[in-house]
């Protein structure tokens, strides 16, 4: 069958449910909270020379860093893995990006003239709440890779279909919550298992070729749609640096800059000016700063196009190794999957809203609010890690105001209902609001952030990893910037201690913990200022 | 055959389904077993005045009258319900606003979030909290309740909304503020979330208490003006397939959002059953979508559902709803790929065909491809103009580089393959093999579609209702009377005992009883049905297995587990036993089944379907364009056979039979089709 447009759009749809059947999968049989209520994980299927072909509309920030770790499991595996193999990996410096995201990939096999051919690979990854290291959670201040927790370079979970048990007892012997990471990492084998399934079940209905045929046809697909998409920018050169408030360790402002230069169809982003790699655990591993990059261009494609690596054909992507976006190995990255790629996509954003101001909203939080609790629970008697991150203001849009309490770019996961943690864990909520008056004024208004307070019914160790405590989110074209975001401890309920934005701390029974996350920019200037 | 003998109502009844859809009211009346239908233009701006003209028409004076309701899904997805306060406990005031923080779409910055039904400036916060195991952890003071009615009087909206944390528990606060609000003045319309959906999880809680309060007015008004003409027995379709009395529908309007489409369901559920096809899948394509259920043996339910982006907690019938329909827009996208919907052309200006918009949608296609006969739609009550179409269709078609029934085909693949992807959903992702099941199209454009999707899934048979346009009100007609009931218990290991289960259950059944005797319904017929839902410790997805009954002295938690294991088996393919589980939710059905038609069942005449053709006419299938006979489907009888290419039309739908498939009309009128 020739590859035309209606075939086209029958295998996009059938290559996006095969993701999407693999998302359902996981999410159902996954034990912890993390993956079933927050749906902290994502899946893609790849062609077999492991280019993404299709991702589940899961969790942007896992978008660029999926391929890498298929890539990852080539360059380990050259030729050698084989029907009924799994992979699985976390090493930031070789497929993964942070060691909570574990990800499991699958070659998927067809019959072809009696001989077995590769179709493909399936992927997914998923959040794990801990994979041991410094402190609860594994997302801890940490000054090298070895303290953030257990490292898995791409290792075989499955060798043709025979499973490794011993690998999921060494992981979970380092987990702080092992029942919780043998349900989940059950629940990653099971999604891989109906990916490949249905991916078979693809090429017996319309025969290898077919299938290969129309997985480079999407390929080209997303180019084209990406292309046009480019070539509606001005051609120019957009240049933009913002800061990360700090690595956790010292208090030095950590700039970020990028140069966009839009030429024709083509589009150059380059990092060259981005601070050095840091000692603390905000450094983003190369394949962040591509699902950062590979975000915005599927924001601005005007089509349901599947965010594949053909949306990176037209792109050149500068990282300085060394740098920020692009670290050496064994520096820290526990924050860069959730903190510094906000900011990546902050400065992405920055450029290119001097080139289409009537398209880029304001600046949105910049941020996760991650919080981690740990402790023992002595109603339960048992240990636990409770893991979330808080919404905050979406950016102003240039035509509306933008949303408040809301989860922006590179993530999306879902909270947990209050009543949901009060009943597993000895936390109760005090409060939980809108921020009101946080976002930034303008002609549009930015989103406001958010007030969640956690009191502490057992002692606990919380680490909070969270931005745009110093410099607050900018607005845009004469719009106002929304408010910093402020982490506080009530001692005993009330005497007011301020956190920074990095911090470990040791909580007593009865203390509260208010997080109160940033506003967001406004766009435009508020009537009877003038613009700019 | 249909089940009778639980029936509480003497045999020579005269019931009266009412639907009311955008564009016709249909009432299906049923007296004696017998069926007629009666079909009349809706009225949309007061849908009361279509259904008093209609039953007019129809001749009945006295009867039972069910409805199947629409008001309380418009009220909600036009914005036009009350002005709606929420009181809850404070620090909380935001949950409605934030809801579960995840955005809908990902990648476009426009996005929009559906605006809280309660706004900002009436949310009212409460100091009072009560905790997890339902302790009272902060009292709420007669001082407080006091201030929260100077301020409702002050703002005075037209309904209020309670939901305070963990009330699913303790209902003291809850209680209390209803107490004191039922003293004001001018009581607004209240409802509290212990009443409504005493169940965990706050936000979906409060979203479901809040449509409840948002839509009740609209509803109970819209409700009195029915019962004065249609008398005081009138009973409501609810989401979940089972009717319930006016007045507790005017109480809890929002179990009846769903109303239309549920009753769809349960008519396509009864004839395939009535046939001896017990698993079915329905499709039921429209204008703009299509809807899609699964039913193994059963109706199945959904606590999960979702609304206009507003989280219902009640249950309803699980459909999934796909942009898909007959008025889906065909166009092709920058990358050049073929898109089919979401973007609909609607009824106005509608597609191209019926001369006034220059949208290409699937039933220009349709209309392209002779599956469609110009002079016949509705049964000639619209003339549509292929003249217009084709002009458009040789514009695409050249732009893919095809023929122009190429292109019409390609349309046609396109929403099939949408389609094909929403069936693949509720079957294959929850462990459900459509090859075992039997589709039941109705709708408009279901039938004409039904055969090719069919064949892309592998499903065996497909089953075409006498008449596939009024199953809705059939189905409304033939409802049980059905009331739910839940709660959140949160049990495991010893608290997990029969004792503590068999006590809540019997304290459930006793309310519900005494709630059903004050509707006046035969409460010694009626039949409890005990649930429970489960989950392992520490997942957050819960299943619905069957209340284990009597008085074995097996170890509950294990039967209960058994249960588990099995429906986990089955949805997700694994189950490990030596995981404990918990008890989240008791569910109750409370049920009074309803007499259905006796429909004799024909003895088969001649396999010779002569006498019912009326004309031949080209139809254009992949395999070409092919000489096709044209059947009147009023004039087929049972035991009729016919062979594809062939068309059947009739009054309210079009079946397309493609090459290779056969259909014989079996006892009950069903057309019956299947691959040759």
């Amino acid at each position: 069958m020739p590859v035309d447009p209606i075939s086209l759009q029958i295998f996009k749809s059938m290559f996006e449910s095969v993701a999407e059947e693999m998302g359902v999968a996981l999410q159902r049989t996954a034990y912890s909270p993390n993956i079933k209520e927050r749906k902290d994980f994502s899946c893609a299927v790849f062609d077999p020379e492991g280019n993404m072909v299709a991702q589940a509309a899961d969790i942007p920030v896992h978008l660029g860093a999926m391929p890498a770790s298929v890539r990852a499991a080539l360059q380990v595996f050259p030729g050698a893995l084989n029907s009924g193999d799994i992979v699985i990996l976390n090493d930031p410096y070789l497929g993964g990006t942070h060691l909570p995201d574990i990800t499991m990939v699958a070659p998927v096999y067809a019959e072809q003239d009696g001989k077995k051919e590769l179709a493909g690979f399936v992927a997914n990854r998923g959040h794990h709440a801990d994979v041991g290291g410094m402190t609860p959670g594994s997302l801890p201040l940490s000054t090298e890779l070895y303290q953030e927790g257990t490292i898995i370079p791409p290792i075989k979970l499955a060798r043709r279909g025979r499973l490794n048990r011993e690998i999921i007892q060494l992981i979970c012997r380092n987990s702080r919550t092992p029942e919780e990471r043998k349900g989940d990492l059950a629940a990653q084998t099971a999604a891989i298992k109906v990916g490949e399934q249905r991916m078979r079940e693809v090429t017996e209905r319309y025969g290898l070729p077919d299938t290969l045929e129309h997985m480079a046809a999407l390929l080209d697909y997303s180019e084209r749609v990406t292309r046009r998409a480019i070539s509606k920018i001005p051609d120019g050169r957009y240049e933009v640096v913002d800061h990360m408030d700090d690595d956790g360790l010292s208090q030095e402002l950590v700039p970020i800059a990028v140069a966009i230069t839009v030429s024709g169809d083509e589009m150059e982003i380059d990092f060259t000016g981005t601070s050095p790699q840091r000692p603390g655990c905000i450094n983003a591993p190369v394949a962040v700063t591509t699902s950062s990059c590979l975000y915005v261009v599927r924001c601005l494609l005007d089509e349901q196009a599947p965010a594949n690596q053909g949306c990176l054909r037209p792109l050149k992507i500068t990282t300085p190794l060394g740098s920020l976006v692009n670290p050496e190995p064994q520096h820290g990255v526990a924050a860069g999957n959730v903190e510094t790629s906000q900011r990546i996509t902050d400065v992405l954003l920055g450029a290119l809203a001097q080139a289409l101001p009537d398209v880029i909203p304001a600046a949105s939080q910049g941020t996760m609010n991650n919080m981690i609790i740990g402790g023992h629970d002595p109603v339960r008697n048992k240990p636990f890690v409770y893991y979330e991150t808080i919404a905050g203001g979406m950016g102003a849009r240039p035509d509306k105001d933008g949303i408040s309490g809301i989860h922006t770019h590179m993530t999306n996961t879902m909270n947990t209902p209050v009543e949901a943690m009060e009943f597993a864990f000895p936390l109760r909520l005090k409060r939980y609001a809108v921020r009101r008056g946080s976002g930034g004024d303008g002609k549009f208004k930015g989103g406001d952030g958010v007030i969640r307070e956690v009191e502490f019914l057992s002692p606990a160790r919380v680490t909070l990893m969270s931005e745009r405590r110093k410099l607050p989110p900018p607005g845009y074209h004469g719009g106002h910037h929304g408010e910093r975001g402020e982490n506080v401890l009530m001692k005993g309920g009330y005497e007011e201690i301020n956190l920074a934005g990095k911090e470990l701390v040791d909580v007593e029974a009865g203390d509260v913990i208010s997080i109160r996350t940033p506003g967001a920019g406004g766009w435009g200037a508020p009537e009877g200022e003038p613009s700019n | 055959m249909p089940e009778n003998t639980a029936s509480g109502n003497p045999v020579n009844r005269r019931v009266v389904g009412i639907d009311v859809g955008g564009t016709f009211t249909d009432i299906a009346v049923l007296e004696d077993g017998n069926l007629t239908v009666h079909k009349l233009p809706s009225t949309p701006d007061n849908p009361s005045k279509g259904i008093i003209q209609g039953v007019k028409e129809t001749g009945v004076t006295s009867a039972e009258f069910v409805h199947g309701s629409t008001v309380a899904t418009n009220a909600l997805l036009e914005g036009k319900g009350a002005r709606t306060a929420l009181i809850t406990t404070m620090g909380f005031e935001d949950v409605l606003e934030i809801g579960r923080q995840s955005r809908s779409e990902l990648y476009n910055f426009e996005m929009d979030r559906a605006p809280a039904l309660a706004p900002w400036e009436l949310r009212f916060g409460l100091p009072e909290r009560i905790d997890h195991t339902g302790a009272i952890v902060e009292d709420l003071t007669p001082e407080a309740i006091q201030t929260l009615i100077e301020l409702l009087e002050e703002s005075a909206p037209e309904s209020v909304a309670v939901s305070f944390l963990f009330s699913f528990l303790n209902t003291v606060h809850e209680d209390m503020v209803l107490s004191a609000l039922g003293k004001m003045k001018n009581p607004p319309y209240i409802s509290i979330s212990s009443r409504v959906l005493p169940e965990f999880r706050e936000y979906e809680r409060t979203s479901t208490v809040v449509v409840n309060s948002y839509v009740g007015q609209v509803m109970s008004r819209y409700l009195r003006e029915l019962e004065g003409p249609l008398g005081q027995g009138l009973r409501i379709m609810q989401s979940s397939g089972g009717s319930i009395t006016a007045r507790l529908a005017s109480e809890q309007p929002v179990r009846t959002i769903l109303s239309g489409p549920a009753g769809g369901v349960v008519g396509a559920f009864y004839s395939a059953m009535q046939a001896g096809y017990p698993d079915i899948i329905t499709l039921d394509m429209g204008g703009t979508s299509t809807d899609v259920s699964l039913c193994p043996g059963e109706i199945k339910e959904t606590t999960g559902g979702n609304v206009g982006g507003y989280p219902i907690g009640v249950p309803m019938i699980d459909i999934h709803t796909v942009g898909a329909g007959g008025g889906s827009i065909a166009r092709l996208d920058s990358g050049g790929a073929l898109v089919v919907g979401p973007e609909s052309a609607g009824a106005d200006p509608g597609p191209a065909c019926y001369g006034k918009g220059d949208a290409l949608t699937v039933t220009d296609a349709n209309l392209l491809l002779g599956r469609l006969l110009p002079d016949r739609f509705l049964g000639g009550r619209m003339v549509l103009d292929p003249g217009r179409v084709e002009g458009l269709m040789e514009k695409l078609a050249g732009q893919i580089n095809v023929q122009t029934h190429q292109a019409a085909l390609g349309i046609n693949r396109v929403v099939n393959a949408n389609m094909e992807r929403a069936i693949r959903s509720i079957s294959l992702e929850r462990g459900y093999d459509p090859r075992l099941f039997t589709l039941v199209p109705f709708g408009g454009a279901g039938p004409m579609h039904a055969c090719e999707l069919a064949q892309e899934l592998g499903i065996p048979r497909v089953l075409v209702p006498p008449r596939p346009g009024i199953l809705s009100a059939l189905g409304v007609a033939i409802a049980d009377i059905v009331k739910d009931y839940s709660r959140t218990v949160m049990l495991r290991g010893t608290s997990l005992n029969r004792s503590r289960l068999d006590e809540e259950f019997e304290g459930m059944e006793g309310l519900a009883r005494k709630e059903m005797a004050g509707e006046g319904l035969s409460v010694e017929k009626m039949v409890a049905r005990r649930f429970l839902d489960v989950r392992y410790v520490g997942q957050s997805f819960e299943l619905t297995v069957d209340y284990p009954s009597g008085n074995s002295r097996a170890d509950l938690a294990k039967v209960i587990g058994g249960n588990f294991y099995k429906a986990h088996l089955r949805r997700f393919g694994y189950a490990d036993r030596s995981e404990p589980v918990e008890v989240v939710n008791l569910r109750l059905k409370l049920e009074l089944a309803m007499e259905k038609p006796l429909v004799e069942a024909q003895t088969p005449g001649s396999a010779d379907a002569a006498a019912a053709k009326i004309g031949e006419s080209e139809i254009v299938f992949p395999q070409g364009a092919l000489n096709s006979p044209i059947y009147q489907r009023e004039q087929l009888i049972c035991g009729n056979r016919i062979s594809g290419p062939a068309l059947v039309i009739q009054m309210d739908a079009t079946t397309v039979l493609p090459p290779g498939w056969g259909g014989v009309v079996d006892s009950f009128g069903n057309l019956l089709l299947e691959p040759e």
